[in-house]
């Protein structure tokens, strides 16, 4: 059995490690590559609650983790590789708002501004640990922003979101109960949820923008033009 | 008892709104059985208040409670008593003329929707007045504005019926905006939302009532927020114009008149000069506006901007007198208005009535086509002359004795110590008595050139008198205009009330016989001789020789031509280089709209600024969306770690 000492330690490469694949999903153009990155960065999150969950064997937390493994590393990646595997578009390669150096910049100074916040907002924790862990993930739901807005494409969108969504777990990992975050998450997957299941049943292949036009002709249900 | 009437109006009323929206049949039989059951509902409810306004009782009825504060209970003291009687009597006749005037509407389709819309209108103005809460009273306010929205649009594929609708339920929701935030401050001070006397904070009580005098006065058609009255009566049917004009604006005063009793009773003396302020100048450019109009609704239109503020000038005495504390003069100027806002309601609807017939015989509303009507229409010609005499307040009709009452009220004005306030006072007295000359001028215009002379148009030569059930209903009207004049002290001295006031009954036999002694004389002296008037060597008088309705306003214009401010716009082309020989030139005159060009056009044009500013930012992109949220997120969290 691993020392306790080594867990947070652990931890800490873990979280870094999830930070820099949220920034490589910023700049990778190749779409089954963002969906491999993003099975990775949530593969860490099980890690991170197995971490959490040997020192006080919560079993919370071992159902985070198992849920998690289930969702995010096996069914959702591979209903998006299904997805991508439909659609003729492999690469997405235009970037908007910001180009990928600056995003980078731009997450950088976010984590900074987000780790200053909540240092003089949180002044009461045990540990610095904390402070950190909270500031990463608070900056991860950042990052998935920045993704969303960055790219064209649905799919990218799409893993904004659920990084967004890793960003408040992760959040809830850390932090005693959250029923908001809960709420959220849930919130979040709903709308991941849609925005697949309109992807595979009107075959978006290029933005969300799309959507409407592809709507469209389902207007004259609503008393539309016909 | 009480229990009983209520339960049968409910049920009247109930079944008035409902039977023409389910019965889809086109014949009218259940539209006179809705608006028989619309009447008869209106009788159950005379009952009580009548009861109530000769008692001087009150009473309450609680029909539904959902919350602490969300409640629906009616409250019938002696002011909410004369406001529905005055519903009542106007809607019977209303009731009574659409018999007949409904069938004459020439779209086919939605006759019944209107008949519905237009009970239900009558119904919400009289649980508008019933109101016990603020909360009932709104969501009331509220329905009685969109039934009324409904009824303005009821022509809706015309154009200007478009911009009329829509210029009106602008106009009525931010009215409501403003008795929202008037009502919300009335609850912040003290944690109800009865109607009932706050607790006395001076800042407070004048911010509330600034925002009630807004959100009634945009209502009542208050100058300068009149604009949606001349655009919407003439684009709904006259018997909706008659209730919009004859009551809907009243329940606006009666508003303004509720809060002023019984929520502020301790008014302020600047709120009456305010009021006083707003009322003169209401009058005076009404009857201005009214002058140079030749379309009957919107020159009626006109007139109920004028007469509203001849009510207000009454409101505004009251609260000056009562700050001043002359009781007795305070009480008379609020007497005065509360008894012009009935006659108002009386002559004004049976105006419209009236004129609804005539633009139905002439199928126009342009006056300048009419003419000679009384030949072809001497009923509707009469009743009409009765509104008119009304309206400009002759003896011995209502209209004189309530106007005599706020002008006796004006010549008490030496009582008061301040000299601003007298020469303010007399100041209005005097416009107020050239408002009531002008409306004379006004209505002699509108009666010379709708009924008298020679026709003007095809229309006007072979127009037929008015269906019964169109003449009863006005013929009502004019009988009440007559006694509440003439009757007037009788009916005060019954009421409990003293007025220094003539008794008309007296003048009216004197004026009866002078009348009888003019007619008499005429009478004889047409047996002498009767020949054609000399026509200026015409071969035959016809519409082109008569005397136009422009031409009868032309002096009074020209005096006010500093107001109207003509526009006179010509272009010329020609066929030379050096501008000597004129091909061909357009030239118009038009007047200046100045509330539309100073004070609408400069609101509108910095809402579409911001509205422009705001279009930019919500550009329909996601992507856009999500940075807002992005930056948003940041900049609160940052906000809260600096200000922390």
């Amino acid at each position: 059995m691993m020392p306790p000492l080594a867990l947070p330690e652990i931890n800490k490469i873990l979280l870094v490690l999830i930070l820099f694949l949220a920034v490589l999903i910023i700049t990778v153009k190749d779409l089954l590559f963002l969906n491999f990155l993003y099975r990775i960065q949530s593969f860490f999150i099980v890690l991170v609650s197995l971490a959490l969950y040997a020192p006080d064997r919560k079993t919370s937390l071992l159902a985070v983790a198992s849920i998690t493994l289930l969702s995010k590393v096996i069914i959702i990646p591979s209903i998006i590789k299904n997805a991508q595997n439909k659609l003729k578009i492999k690469r997405d390669v235009e970037f908007h708002y910001l180009t990928p150096i600056s995003s980078i910049l731009v997450s950088i100074a976010v984590f900074f501004a987000v780790y200053l916040s909540f240092s003089r907002l949180i002044t009461e924790l045990p540990d610095k640990t904390f402070l950190i862990t909270g500031s990463l993930s608070v900056s991860l739901m950042f990052m998935g922003m920045i993704i969303i807005f960055t790219r064209q494409q649905t799919i990218t969108n799409i893993i904004g979101f659920l990084t967004i969504e890793n960003g408040v777990l992760l959040f809830s990992l850390f932090m005693a109960e959250l029923p908001l975050i809960v709420e959220v998450l849930i919130l979040l997957d709903l709308v991941m949820l849609i925005v697949l299941a309109s992807l595979l049943a009107f075959g978006i292949d290029s933005n969300i923008e799309e959507f409407h036009k592809k709507l469209q002709p389902l207007s004259k249900f609503l008393g539309g033009q016909k | 008892m009480i229990e009983t009437n209520v339960f049968f109006a409910s049920i009247f009323f109930g079944i008035s709104i409902i039977l023409p929206v389910l019965v889809s049949i086109s014949r009218p039989i259940a539209r006179r059985i809705s608006m028989a059951c619309a009447g008869l509902g209106l009788l159950a409810l005379a009952d009580i208040s009548l009861r109530v306004m000769i008692t001087n009782s009150a009473m309450t009825l609680n029909l539904a409670s959902f919350y602490k504060e969300l409640s629906f209970e009616l409250l019938i003291d002696r002011l909410s008593a004369f406001f529905i009687l005055t519903i009542i009597l106007v809607s019977l006749a209303v009731l009574i003329y659409s018999f007949r005037y409904v069938e004459h509407l020439k779209k086919k389709h939605g006759k019944n929707i209107a008949v519905s819309l237009m009970n239900l209108f009558i119904v919400s103005m009289i649980l508008v007045v019933a109101s016990k809460n603020l909360i009932s009273f709104l969501f009331l306010w509220e329905l009685m504005s969109i039934s009324s929205f409904f009824l303005v649009y009821f022509d809706y594929e015309q154009k200007t019926t478009g911009k009329a609708g829509m210029f009106y339920i602008i106009m009525t929701q931010l009215s409501t905006l403003f008795l929202i935030a008037s009502f919300l401050l009335v609850y912040s001070s003290g944690n109800s939302f009865e109607i009932r006397q706050m607790p006395q904070n001076a800042p407070m009580a004048s911010v509330i009532f600034i925002l009630a005098f807004l959100g009634f006065g945009i209502k009542a058609g208050v100058i300068p927020f009149h604009k949606w009255l001349p655009y919407a009566h003439p684009a709904a049917p006259s018997n909706i114009s008659a209730l919009m004009s004859g009551l809907m604006i009243k329940v606006a005063i009666y508003g303004m008149i509720r809060i002023l009793l019984t929520v502020l009773p301790k008014p302020l003396l600047w709120w009456g000069v305010l009021i006083l302020l707003f009322g003169t100048l209401s009058a005076v450019l009404g009857v201005i506006y009214a002058l140079k109009e030749h379309d009957i609704k919107r020159l009626l239109a006109y007139h109920s901007i004028e007469n509203i503020g001849i009510i207000l000038i009454g409101l505004g005495l009251y609260v000056i007198f009562k700050a001043s504390h002359f009781e007795a003069l305070a009480f008379m100027a609020i007497a005065g208005s509360l008894f012009h806002t009935l006659n108002h309601a009386l002559f004004k609807s049976l105006l419209f009535l009236t004129s609804g017939s005539v633009v139905m015989a002439t199928e126009t509303k342009n006056i300048e086509d009419m003419g000679g009507l009384i030949k072809n229409m001497p009923a509707t010609a009469f009743l009409f002359l009765i509104g008119a005499v009304s309206i400009s307040a002759l003896p011995p009709f209502n209209g004189f004795v309530s106007e005599y009452m706020i002008f006796y009220v004006f010549f008490n004005t030496h009582v008061l110590i301040s000299p601003f306030l007298k020469i303010l006072l007399v100041a209005s007295a005097c416009i107020l008595a050239l408002t009531s000359a002008l409306a004379a001028a006004c209505f002699v215009k509108a009666f010379g050139t709708i009924f008298l002379g020679v026709p003007r148009s095809k229309h006007a030569s072979s127009a037929q008198e008015a269906s019964k059930s169109m003449i009863i209903g006005p013929a009502i009207i004019a009988i009440l205009c007559a006694l509440l004049g003439i009757f007037s002290f009788q009916i005060f001295s019954i009421l409990g009330f003293n007025f220094p006031i003539p008794n008309m009954m007296y003048i009216s036999i004197v004026l009866a016989g002078t009348y009888l002694i003019f007619f008499l004389l005429l009478y004889r002296a047409s047996k002498i001789r009767v020949y054609e008037t000399w026509s200026c060597g015409f071969p035959l008088s016809n519409g082109k020789t008569e005397y136009t309705a422009s031409g009868f306003s032309e002096p009074i214009v020209t005096i006010f031509r500093a107001i109207y401010k003509p526009k006179r716009n010509s272009t010329k082309e020609f066929y030379d280089d050096s501008n000597v020989i004129v091909s061909h030139g357009h030239a118009e005159m038009s007047l200046m709209k100045f509330f539309e060009e100073y004070l609408y056009a400069p609101v509108l044009k910095a809402v579409d600024f911001t509205s422009g500013i705001t279009a930019r930012l919500q550009a329909g992109y996601l992507d856009l969306y999500i940075v807002y949220v992005f930056l948003g997120s940041l900049a609160l969290l940052i906000a809260m770690g600096v200000l922390t």
